[in-house]
């Protein structure tokens, strides 16, 4: 746990739905990090999973064919040092009984964007999406 | 991402610069898989490589694993502290190569 008070704030930003876009979803959680003074380790982690986060919007709510319009929405709020990312998004609704990860030790390809958000962050839930939205993911960090 | 190959004796070096992520994956699996199907020992340098995600990664193992395949190796060269962060998060820094 950080003993820096982080400052209350709450940022979003959309993004298209295709893999282009997850260079631009990086560029905005490290420029709301820096806002927040996040130290340099824990902002690489929360970048890696928000960005895996995104990438399965991608893949697997759009499996890689989203319209050219089609948006998602990712939102980073800070409220009494409790870092909250949601995301928003349109795509196939998804079971959270079946986002698993691989078992670790079975080295293959694939399988690892999950793993990789639950070792970094505190919780994963998926709510309901509220119309329009469909899915609605929320990722929380105690920092 | 862009990329550099040289070649010395029988190894490639495949210098990778920039970000890899699921955008990038497939043109690094074209510069790097031929590499390694020619037969030679191949040395992934990922100095220039500040953040790679689990798309990165599984292009690692795949090359590991196709390395294998053609019985020559592949090995990873001066990571950079973010990317071994990564590495060591998906437990890989003992099937890697690493140096």
């Amino acid at each position: 746990m950080s003993e820096i008070a982080h400052q209350d704030h709450i940022e979003k930003k959309a993004f298209l739905v295709n893999s282009s876009s997850l260079k631009d979803v990086r560029v905005f959680c490290r420029e709301v990090f820096e806002k927040l003074h996040i130290q340099e380790d824990l902002k690489d982690e929360l970048v890696l999973a928000i960005a895996e986060a995104a990438q399965n919007i991608v893949k697997h709510a759009f499996k890689n064919s989203a319209s050219p319009t089609e948006l998602m929405v990712v939102q980073i709020s800070c409220e009494n040092n409790k870092l909250q990312i949601a995301f928003y998004d349109r795509g196939t609704p998804v079971d959270p009984k079946k986002v698993k990860h691989r078992e670790i030790d079975n080295v293959k390809p694939g399988g690892l964007g999950t793993f990789f958000i639950q070792e970094i962050m505190d919780a994963v839930e998926f709510k309901d999406g509220k119309k329009p939205w469909i899915n609605h993911l929320v990722l929380t960090k105690q920092l | 991402m862009s990329y550099k190959v040289t070649e010395e004796g029988n190894i490639s070096t495949v210098h990778l610069d920039g970000e890899i992520d699921m955008d990038v994956t497939e043109k690094a699996k074209e510069v790097i898989f031929p590499v390694i199907d020619s037969g030679k020992e191949v040395h992934l340098n990922l100095s220039q490589v500040q953040y790679m995600d689990s798309s990165g990664i599984s292009v690692l193992i795949e090359s590991h694993q196709r390395a294998l395949e053609k019985s020559t190796k592949v090995i990873i060269k001066d990571v950079s502290k973010s990317v071994l962060k990564v590495i060591m998060m998906a437990k890989l820094e003992q099937i890697l190569n690493l140096e």
